[in-house]
């Protein structure tokens, strides 16, 4: 007897069908064709490392949640946890090497033991971009550029950039008089807000510093008002480089209803040193779909030379959450479009004819593999969704046209084989130049 | 003083009415020479350049003619913008749907999926995806209304005037997709500020 392993797989990761597949590359593809648009380039790392390159890097959260085993050799390995610490490892080995400032983007699987959850997994996908090496604040500008860019071209119109700044919210602290060792702890509890609300932080907060700071420091970061009454409210703390970074934007055509001065947005202040970022996207309860910010060391960890840097990382399962909750990935459908079907031997030579046209002209198209009834061909392209049949036999052959069926209304007709090409363009809404 | 370049048609229907709206702007030329492209007004800083109809929007777009008169209908098929200075209220006409008089199909719902020959392809495609209806745009340049008979399309979207071409050849229009007239251009870049 044959022994049948059952198939399973382990918790926290997942298969993809064709169908989500089809979704999921989509929308990759979109995300990449906009990093490239601005000038990105990428590379890839290992997904196994020495665990002392990853470990030590995240705290000890990280550290738990770091997959870490010995390899056949007896080695300490890890899987990597996110990007950027391989980042910083790839940079501190060959920045003789590269361009600088060194533009990169990366979109890879990275791995985490921690408890699966709705929205948290093991193994997940996460799309960054980085530019290191200038401390420009037009870096920063272009970043929340390319957040636009990729929202937009994804086609989600509502979504608001948070921004906040850490040297701000560092004048603010040291106005108030907190002691610097107290700062991180007030920063972690103001971040918690979206999710104890502000008694939650009320409560928090007593805990670290007396009433009157409280008071003063909710001042600060509850005002409302648009991002310049802010500003003007708040101008005897640092605002310049907010203000800078707000006029750049505007410069590079980043629209004004995109950009968010949240003076609650605490995100990573304890890790980032100059602007941060987070993207919401408006009546979609997914959370922040992309977030980041300037950090002032990229390689610390792994050589003397230091990097400024500033970038974020796109969530992709969430952003395919929210497109599905939009309705923006209901059109996206396998990838043939266009089956021929087999008749008969005598016209098959015909029937690949125009098989190989379409391919030609990248039309994505395919042949029935096999000689079944017409019957059984039909099948097929209703349960791949195949949105237009064609046949050919030897009555078109003579007369050089083709039959179309239009799957979806059932509707039939004849065209020259000439016009195909023009006719499946437009039915396809193929765009024309 | 920077000479002004109007561009205008070497031939064509809007040729005619753009010269006399012209003279009647206070504009004076000497007669015409056959095949002269650029005539210089005798009492204006300004010249008339005389080219073929399709290229007056690229000379306005490169800035080698600062205006240009061209019908409206031609802009919609152009991915650059324009902007429309003046309308001149004349060269009026339509842009419609027509389809032989014994087609089956009376609205445009019932276009879904079939051919429609056109020199129009980038309008009537913004046309179909506004409406939602999926059919393909065939193109075709000039006599496109014959194109139903030779089996090449099953409706066309063509200019039309009078109504008098798609009498003779048998088709009915369906729906207007737009109404156009002659307008004066310019590029959208370009500073005029000079001009008074």
């Amino acid at each position: 007897m044959k022994n049948i392993n059952k198939p399973k797989i382990l918790k926290g990761t997942r298969d993809f069908g064709p169908k989500q597949m089809a979704k999921r590359q989509f929308v990759l593809g979109q995300i990449r064709y906009m990093f490239e648009t601005f000038g990105y380039d990428t590379i890839e790392t290992p997904a196994i490392e020495y665990a002392d390159t990853i470990l030590g890097k995240y705290g000890e959260e990280g550290n738990k949640l770091t997959y870490t085993f010995k390899d056949n050799g007896g080695r300490n390995v890890a899987l990597r946890y996110d990007q950027t610490v391989p980042f910083a490892r790839y940079v501190a080995m060959n920045y003789p090497d590269l361009p600088m400032p060194f533009k990169r983007y990366q979109i890879s699987r990275v791995w985490r033991a921690d408890k699966p959850a709705k929205g948290r997994y093991r193994e997940f996908y996460q799309c960054d971009i980085d530019i290191i090496g200038t401390t420009d604040l037009l870096a920063e500008a272009e970043i929340a550029r390319v957040i636009v860019a990729v929202y937009t071209k994804l086609g989600i119109k509502n979504f608001k950039i948070k921004i906040n700044n850490r040297r701000f919210m560092n004048s603010i602290l040291n106005r108030l008089g907190i002691p610097e060792e107290l700062q991180t702890q007030v920063l972690r509890a103001i971040d918690k807000l979206d999710k104890i609300g502000r008694e939650g932080v009320t409560k928090e907060l007593k805990t670290i510093v007396d009433g009157d700071t409280m008071r003063n420091l909710f001042d600060v970061i509850f005002i409302r008002g648009t991002n310049q009454e802010k500003l003007v409210a708040l101008s005897s703390d640092d605002t310049d480089e907010i203000q800078q970074f707000l006029e750049l934007c505007t410069l590079y055509g980043v629209e004004e209803k995109f950009l968010e001065f949240d003076t609650c947005l605490a995100r990573g202040l304890d890790y980032y040193t100059g602007m941060t970022y987070e993207v919401v996207i408006d009546g979609i309860d997914v959370g922040t779909v992309c977030g980041g910010g300037r950090y002032d060391n990229l390689c610390e960890q792994f050589c003397d030379k230091q990097f400024s840097g500033v970038g974020v990382a796109f969530g992709f399962d969430r952003t395919i959450i929210a497109m599905e909750e939009l309705g923006l990935l209901n059109d996206i459908s396998l990838n043939t479009k266009i089956l021929v079907t087999r008749l008969d031997d005598v016209s098959m030579p015909y029937s690949l004819s125009i098989t190989t046209m379409l391919q030609i002209k990248n039309i994505n198209t395919e042949i029935y593999p096999e000689s079944v009834s017409l019957k059984k061909q039909l099948k097929y392209a209703n349960k791949k969704n195949i949105p237009f049949v064609l046949m050919c036999g030897l009555q078109e052959q003579n007369d050089q046209t083709v039959i179309i069926k239009i799957m979806g209304s059932g509707k039939q007709k004849t065209i020259p084989r000439s016009q195909l090409v023009e006719y499946l363009n437009g039915a396809l809404k193929r765009e024309i130049l | 003083m920077k000479r002004i370049r109007i561009a205008i048609q070497k031939n064509g229907r809007l040729q005619e009415d753009s010269l006399s709206y012209l003279k009647k702007c206070g504009l004076k030329w000497n007669k015409m020479n056959n095949g002269e492209m650029i005539i210089p007004c005798t009492n204006k800083n300004i010249d008339l350049l005389f080219v073929r109809h399709g290229d007056i929007p690229e000379y306005v777009k490169w800035g080698s003619a600062d205006l240009g008169i061209v019908g409206e209908n031609s802009l919609y098929e152009r991915k650059d913008t324009y902007v429309v200075r003046k309308r001149l209220g004349f060269g009026r006409c339509k842009l419609v749907i027509a389809v032989p008089n014994d087609s089956p199909i009376l609205n445009i719902t019932q276009l879904e999926h079939e051919r429609i020959a056109t020199s129009y392809p980038r309008t009537l495609t913004v046309f179909l995806k506004r409406k939602n209806i999926q059919a393909s745009p065939i193109s075709i340049h000039g006599s496109v209304e014959i194109a139903p008979s030779l089996g090449l399309a099953d409706a066309i979207c063509d200019i039309t005037q009078s109504g008098n071409t798609l009498e003779s050849n048998n088709l009915r229009s369906i729906t207007t997709i737009l109404t156009s007239e002659a307008v004066i251009i310019s590029n959208d870049s370009a500073d005029l500020s000079w001009l008074v």
